[in-house]
C-alpha cells in the first residue's frame, strides 16, 4: 500500500514538471508530503517529513506468553525440570511469592524476583524423580548379604569403619582437595589388648579416643589420595597395636605422677590409716609389720581404701563421700 | 550454581558416606591385610556363625554408565523450545525465522570464539579444565615449518591448506627431493577432495566467493542449498592434481583412486572413466572405493535407462573379476543410481537387496531410502501398486542405525512424503515410532529436513485424523519440534472445520500470531471465512469478536508496521463478527473503515447493520447508514431506505431524507 501511495504521487509530481517549468530530471521520486492519508504511518524508509521530525525505529520486541500456560494439569514434572536448573518464572506453573512485602501489601511476584533465583531449589529431585532415580540406578547395585542383618552382627564382622566424602560442585574442575580425607573408627573392645597395652593405646591416642562409645578414630589427611590416606590409617592402627603391647624399659620408670590411676598401696593415705590404727589400737601388740599385715586384711581397711580409690578416681561427687563417711566411721569405730 | 552444588554435595556427602562405609567395609573384608588380633576375632566367629556370608562381586561400570542411566529417566518436554536456547518467554524463538537467526548466531558465536582461542594460543596456556577438555584448548591453525621438507609438506596437507601443499612440493622436486609415497597419495587426497581450491576455514573471516566442501554446506543449520554452491567446484583441464599425477614416476592404485574419485566428486564423469581405462591398461586393479565413484557416475554417461544398467552390470562384474569385496556404499551406489533407470529399475532394486543380505552387508537407510524413492516416483504413485512401504517399515522397525551414507538423513522424509502421498496413517505412525528408537533421531538430519519431516507427519495427521489426535499431536510437535508454515496452519484449520471444532479458532489465531503468520493473507482471509460462515453460540460468539478485534489491529499495521491490505472479505467478516456479538460501536468504525479503504460492504451486511440498530433503538445510525449506502450507490439503498422509515420512529428531517433517497434511487428511472 505504501508503494502504491508513493506511486500516485509520483505520476502527479511527473505531470506537474513541465508545468512548473523543473528542469530537473523528471524521473525523480517525490516524497510523501503531508498530503498523504493515514498510510503515513507506515512509511518507516522515507522520514516524514511533513508530519515527524524523528525516524520512527522498529517497535520494540514483546514478550510471548510464558509456557506455564501451555503446561497440562498431567504433564511430565520430571521432564521439565529433568536437572539442577535455576528457577525460571515462565517455565514454573507454581503462583510463588517472595521477598519482603511491598508497604501494605504482598510479597513480590515470581515474574522478575531475583530472591527465587539467588536461592537453591530442588525441582528437579521431587519424589517422583528420585523413585525413577532409584529406579535406574538399581542395576549398578549388588544385594546386601542376607546374613549381615543386624548392626551386631555387623560389629561382629566388621568391627573396622572407614568413612570418606565425595564431593560434587559446578565449576571447571571435579577434583576437591577434601576428598582425600578418610576417616578410620574401630572399637577398642575388638581389640586384644590387655591392661597394660590399653593403657598405653590411651595414652598414645589421646583425643582420638571416646571414652562413650568406646571408638577410636583415626582421621588421615596427610596424603594427597585417598588410596594412599586408608593405607597409612590401616597402618597407623597396626602400628598402635604392636606399640601397646610392647614395654620399654623405661617403662619402669614410673612414678606415681605418671600413674593414670590413683592406687592406694604404698600411698600416703594407706600409711596414714595403719599408723593412727597403729596408734589407737594395738599399741605395743606385736612388730610393726605383721600389726600392718593383720590390719590391711581388715575388712573395714577394706572398705575404706575401697572408698578412697574411688574418691581419687572417680572424684567427688555426693554417694562416694557418703561412702568415705561409712567407711572412716567403721575402722575408727565411731 | 555453587550454592545449590554444595546443597546437592551434602545430600550425596550424607548417601555416600553409607554407601562408601558399605563398600569400604567389603574392601577392608576381601584385601587380606588384616591385622593379627582381628583375625583372630574373624576366625572365631567363622566357626560360630550360623550362615556363610556371601559378599557379592562389586560391579564395575565406564565413566558415563551412572550418567547415562540417570537420563534414560527423563522424557520430553513437550511445552519446552529446543534444549540450546534459554528459556525465557523473551528469548525463545517462536517463528522459524527466529530459530534460523537465533541458532546461527549461536553458531557464529562459537565459531569466533574458537577463531580467537586458535588464533592467540599464548593466552590459552593454562588448562583449568579437569578432567581434560581437548576442544577448548587451542588448535594449531598456523604453519609452523617454513623450511622445505616433507615434514613442512605433512603439516600442510593436515592443515588442509591446499595451495601452500601443492607449492611445498614443486619447491621439494625442484631441488630433487624425493617425496615418500605415502605424503604423495595424501597430498592427491587432498588436491582430489578440495578441487585445487582452499577451503574455507571454519570460523574465519569469510569471503565473498565461498566455495566451501560439502561439510561447510552441512554445517550452516537451516541453509537454503542454493544449487549453484553445489556447482561451483569443477574440475578444471589439467588442474594440479592431474599435474602431479603425470609428474609421478610410478602411479600405483591409491594414486588413481584419488584421481578418479575427486574428479567424479566434481563433475568430470568423461575423464574419470578413461583414468580408470587408463589404470586397467597398466594392469593395476581398483579398489572398492573407485567402484564406488564410478558407479555412483555412471547415469551421467549415459542417457538410456538400460544403458546405464549395462554400464552399472559391466562395473560389477570388472569389480568381481579383480576380487573386490563390495562394501555398504557400493550397494547404496548402485541403488542410487538404479533411481534415474525408470522402469527398470524395480527388478534391479530387490535384485541388489538380496545380493547385499547374501553377502551378510544389513542395508542402512540410504539404501532404503533409494528403494522407497525407486518404487514410489512422485508422478505415478496414485497408480502404483506396491506396498513396498509396508515391507520396508517391517523391516527396520525396532532398530536402530548408526549413520553410514551421507544420504541415511533422506530417509525419513521421503518415507514420510511417501507415506503422505498414498494416504496411509498406519505407516505413518511406523515412521515416527523409528524415530523414537534408540538413535534413530540423529537421523533426522538437519533443522531444514526436520522442518520438512515434521510437515509431512502434520498434514497427514490433519488429512486422516481426528481433530482430537490431531491437536494433541499438535501439543506435542508445536513449538518444541517444529515451527509450520502458513500451510501448515490452514491443513489445520481445515482439520477443525471438518470436525466442527471452530470454537477453538481464536487459541489457533494466538498460536498464528506467535508463529508470524499475521502477515500471511490467505491464511487471515480463511480464518476470517470460517469464524463468520455461521452462528455460533453467545459465549464462543463473544471469543470470536474478541480475536475479530485481534485480527484487525494486526491489519492496522500493529507496532508501527503495516502488515496486510484490508479486503472486501476481511472488513466484511470483521464487521459480521462484531456484529452478532453486538458490539456496535466498533463495528459502526469498521463501517468508516470501508469507507477510507474503497471497499463496497455487502447487502446482507448492511441489512444486519440495520437490525442492529433497530434493536438498539439508535434512528440517527439508522439514517446515517442509508446516506452511507448511497454514498456507495449500492442498489440496496431503497430497501434500506424503506425499512429504515418503517422500523423507526425518525424525526421530520430525518424522514425526509429518508424519502429522497428512496425515491431518487426508483430503479424504474
Amino acid at each position: 500500500m505504501a508503494a502504491h501511495t508513493s506511486k500516485a504521487f509520483l505520476s502527479l509530481g511527473r505531470i506537474n514538471g513541465p508545468g512548473l517549468g523543473f528542469h530537473n530530471s523528471l524521473t525523480r521520486v517525490t516524497y510523501a508530503t503531508a498530503l498523504s492519508t493515514t498510510n503515513s504511518t507506515g512509511n518507516k524508509g522515507f522520514p516524514d517529513r511533513g508530519n515527524r521530525g524523528a525516524f520512527v525505529r522498529k517497535p520494540r520486541r514483546e514478550a510471548g506468553e510464558p509456557r506455564t500456560e501451555k503446561m497440562a494439569v498431567n504433564q511430565d514434572w520430571t521432564a521439565v525440570y529433568s536437572a539442577a536448573a535455576p528457577f525460571k518464572p515462565g517455565s514454573v506453573p507454581l503462583p510463588v511469592r517472595m521477598g519482603y512485602p511491598v508497604k501494605g501489601g504482598v510479597p513480590p511476584e515470581k515474574k522478575g524476583n531475583l530472591e527465587l533465583i539467588k536461592i537453591p531449589n530442588f525441582l528437579h529431585l521431587t519424589p517422583a524423580a528420585i523413585k525413577k532415580h532409584c529406579e535406574a540406578l538399581k542395576p549398578f547395585c549388588t544385594e546386601w548379604p542376607s546374613a549381615l542383618d543386624t548392626e551386631a552382627t555387623l560389629d561382629e564382622h566388621f568391627p573396622i569403619k572407614l568413612e570418606s566424602t565425595d564431593y560434587i560442585s559446578a565449576g571447571t574442575s571435579v577434583r576437591n582437595p577434601s576428598a582425600r580425607i578418610v576417616h578410620l573408627k574401630v572399637k577398642l573392645s575388638r581389640l586384644n589388648l590387655d591392661d597394660h597395652a590399653r593403657k598405653k593405646m590411651l595414652r598414645l591416642v589421646g583425643d582420638r579416643y571416646c571414652k562413650d562409645t568406646d571408638i577410636l578414630t583415626i582421621r588421615a589427611d596427610s596424603c594427597p589420595l585417598r588410596q594412599q590416606n586408608y593405607e597409612y590409617a590401616m597402618y597407623l592402627l597396626t602400628v598402635l597395636y604392636h606399640e601397646s603391647w610392647k614395654t620399654e624399659s623405661w617403662e619402669a620408670e614410673r612414678t606415681a605422677a605418671d600413674m593414670d590411676e590413683y592406687s592406694w598401696e604404698d600411698s600416703p593415705s594407706q600409711k596414714n590409716i595403719l599408723d593412727t590404727l597403729a596408734h589407737m589400737k594395738m599399741a605395743g601388740e606385736g612388730e610393726g609389720e605383721a600389726v600392718r599385715e593383720e590390719l590391711l586384711g581388715r575388712p573395714e581397711v577394706q572398705e575404706y581404701r575401697d572408698s578412697v580409690m574411688r574418691l581419687k578416681n572417680e572424684g567427688e561427687s555426693e554417694s562416694s563421700m557418703h561412702q568415705y563417711r561409712e567407711a572412716v566411721k567403721k575402722v575408727l569405730n565411731l | 550454581m555453587a550454592a545449590p552444588g554444595r546443597h546437592v554435595g551434602h545430600y550425596i556427602h550424607k548417601n555416600s558416606r553409607f554407601l562408601l562405609n558399605n563398600v569400604e567395609q567389603l574392601w577392608w573384608h576381601r584385601s587380606f591385610g588384616w591385622s593379627p588380633a582381628v583375625r583372630q576375632q574373624t576366625a572365631t566367629i567363622k566357626k560360630e556363625s550360623t550362615e556363610a556370608i556371601v559378599i557379592p562381586k562389586k560391579k564395575t561400570w565406564s565413566k558415563e554408565a551412572v550418567l547415562e542411566a540417570l537420563s534414560s529417566t527423563v522424557n520430553r518436554d513437550h511445552t519446552a523450545y529446543q534444549y540450546q536456547f534459554q528459556d525465557d518467554p523473551y528469548l525463545s524463538p517462536r517463528t522459524s525465522a527466529e530459530f534460523k537467526l537465533y541458532s546461527l548466531s549461536q553458531e557464529s558465536g562459537r565459531a569466533a570464539a574458537k577463531y580467537f582461542v586458535d588464533n592467540n594460543p599464548k593466552f590459552f596456556t593454562k588448562d583449568f579444565a579437569e578432567p581434560h577438555i581437548p576442544c577448548l584448548m587451542p588448535e594449531s591453525v598456523s604453519l609452523r615449518l617454513e623450511d622445505v621438507s616433507e615434514e613442512a609438506l605433512k603439516e600442510r596437507i593436515s592443515l588442509r591448506k591446499v595451495k601452500a601443499a601443492v607449492d611445498m612440493y614443486d619447491q621439494l622436486l625442484q631441488a630433487g627431493t624425493a617425496v615418500s609415497m605415502e605424503t604423495t597419495h595424501d597430498l592427491l587426497d587432498v588436491i582430489s577432495l578440495y578441487c585445487d581450491r582452499d577451503p574455507v576455514q571454519e570460523g574465519g573471516p569469510e569471503t565473498e566467493d565461498t566455495e566451501g566442501s560439502g561439510e561447510e554446506l552441512g554445517r550452516r543449520r537451516g541453509r537454503v542449498r542454493r544449487a549453484s554452491d553445489l556447482l561451483k567446484s569443477v574440475w578444471r583441464e589439467n588442474n594440479n592434481a592431474e599435474r602431479i599425477f603425470n609428474l609421478l614416476p610410478e602411479r600405483d592404485a591409491q594414486c588413481y583412486s584419488a584421481l578418479i574419485r575427486g574428479m567424479v566428486k566434481h563433475g568430470a564423469y568423461v575423464k574419470a572413466f578413461n583414468t580408470y581405462t587408463d589404470m586397467l591398461n597398466n594392469r593395476l586393479t581398483a579398489d572398492v572405493h573407485i567402484f564406488n565413484a564410478l558407479i555412483s557416475a555412471a547415469p551421467e554417461l549415459r542417457e538410456k535407462y538400460n544403458e546405464r544398467w549395462d554400464l552399472i552390470s559391466e562395473l560389477l562384474n570388472q569389480m568381481g573379476e579383480q576380487k573386490i569385496q563390495p562394501n555398504l556404499l557400493t550397494f547404496n551406489s548402485v541403488l542410487k543410481a538404479l533411481r534415474r533407470c525408470g522402469s527398470l529399475a524395480k527388478t534391479h532394486a530387490l535384485q541388489t537387496l538380496s545380493e547385499m543380505r547374501a553377502l551378510g552387508i544389513a542395508p542402512s537407510l540410504a539404501s532404503f531410502d533409494h528403494v522407497l524413492g525407486i518404487f514410489y516416483k512422485a508422478a505415478t504413485i496414485t497408480q502404483s501398486q506396491t506396498d513396498i512401504l509396508q515391507e520396508v517399515m517391517s523391516e527396520v522397525a525396532g532398530t536402530s542405525f548408526t549413520c553410514q551414507d551421507p544420504d541415511d538423513v533422506l530417509f525419513f522424509s521421503n518415507a514420510m512424503r511417501v507415506c503422505l502421498d498414498t494416504k496411509d496413517m498406519e505407516q505413518g505412525y511406523k515412521v515416527h515410532s523409528l524415530v523414537g528408537v534408540g538413535e534413530n533421531w540423529r537421523l533426522l538430519g538437519d533443522s531444514y529436513q526436520q522442518s520438512i519431516y515434521y510437515g509431512r507427519f502434520f498434514n497427514l495427521l490433519c488429512m486422516m485424523e481426528h481433530i482430537d489426535v490431531v491437536l494433541k499431536w499438535y501439543r506435542q510437535l508445536i513449538p518444541s519440534l517444529y515451527y509450520p508454515n502458513a500451510q501448515g496452519m490452514r491443513d489445520l484449520l481445515q482439520a477443525l472445520d471438518t470436525d466442527g471444532r471452530l470454537d477453538l479458532l481464536p487459541t489457533i489465531w494466538k498460536d498464528v500470531r506467535s508463529l508470524g503468520h499475521y502477515n500471511k493473507s490467505d491464511l487471515v482471509d480463511e480464518l476470517l471465512a470460517l469464524m463468520a460462515r455461521e452462528k455460533h453460540s453467545p459465549e464462543v460468539q463473544e471469543s470470536f469478536a474478541a480475536c475479530a478485534l485481534d485480527v484487525k489491529s494486526v491489519f492496522e499495521g500493529d507496532r508501527g508496521r503495516p502488515s496486510l491490505e484490508w479486503s472486501t472479505s476481511s472488513l466484511s467478516h470483521i464487521t459480521a463478527l462484531l456484529l452478532r456479538a453486538n458490539r456496535s460501536q466498533q463495528a459502526w468504525e469498521m463501517l468508516h473503515l470501508f469507507k477510507t479503504k474503497n471497499r463496497i460492504p455487502s447487502d446482507v451486511l448492511l441489512e444486519d447493520f440495520l437490525s442492529m440498530c433497530g434493536s438498539t433503538g439508535a434512528p440517527e445510525r439508522a439514517v446515517e447508514l442509508v446516506q452511507l449506502s448511497a454514498a456507495f450507490c449500492l442498489p440496496a439503498t431503497p430497501r434500506l431506505a424503506q425499512r429504515a422509515l418503517a422500523e423507526f420512529d425518525l424525526t421530520e428531517e430525518q424522514r425526509t431524507i429518508l424519502s429522497e433517497l428512496q425515491s431518487s434511487w426508483d430503479p424504474t428511472e
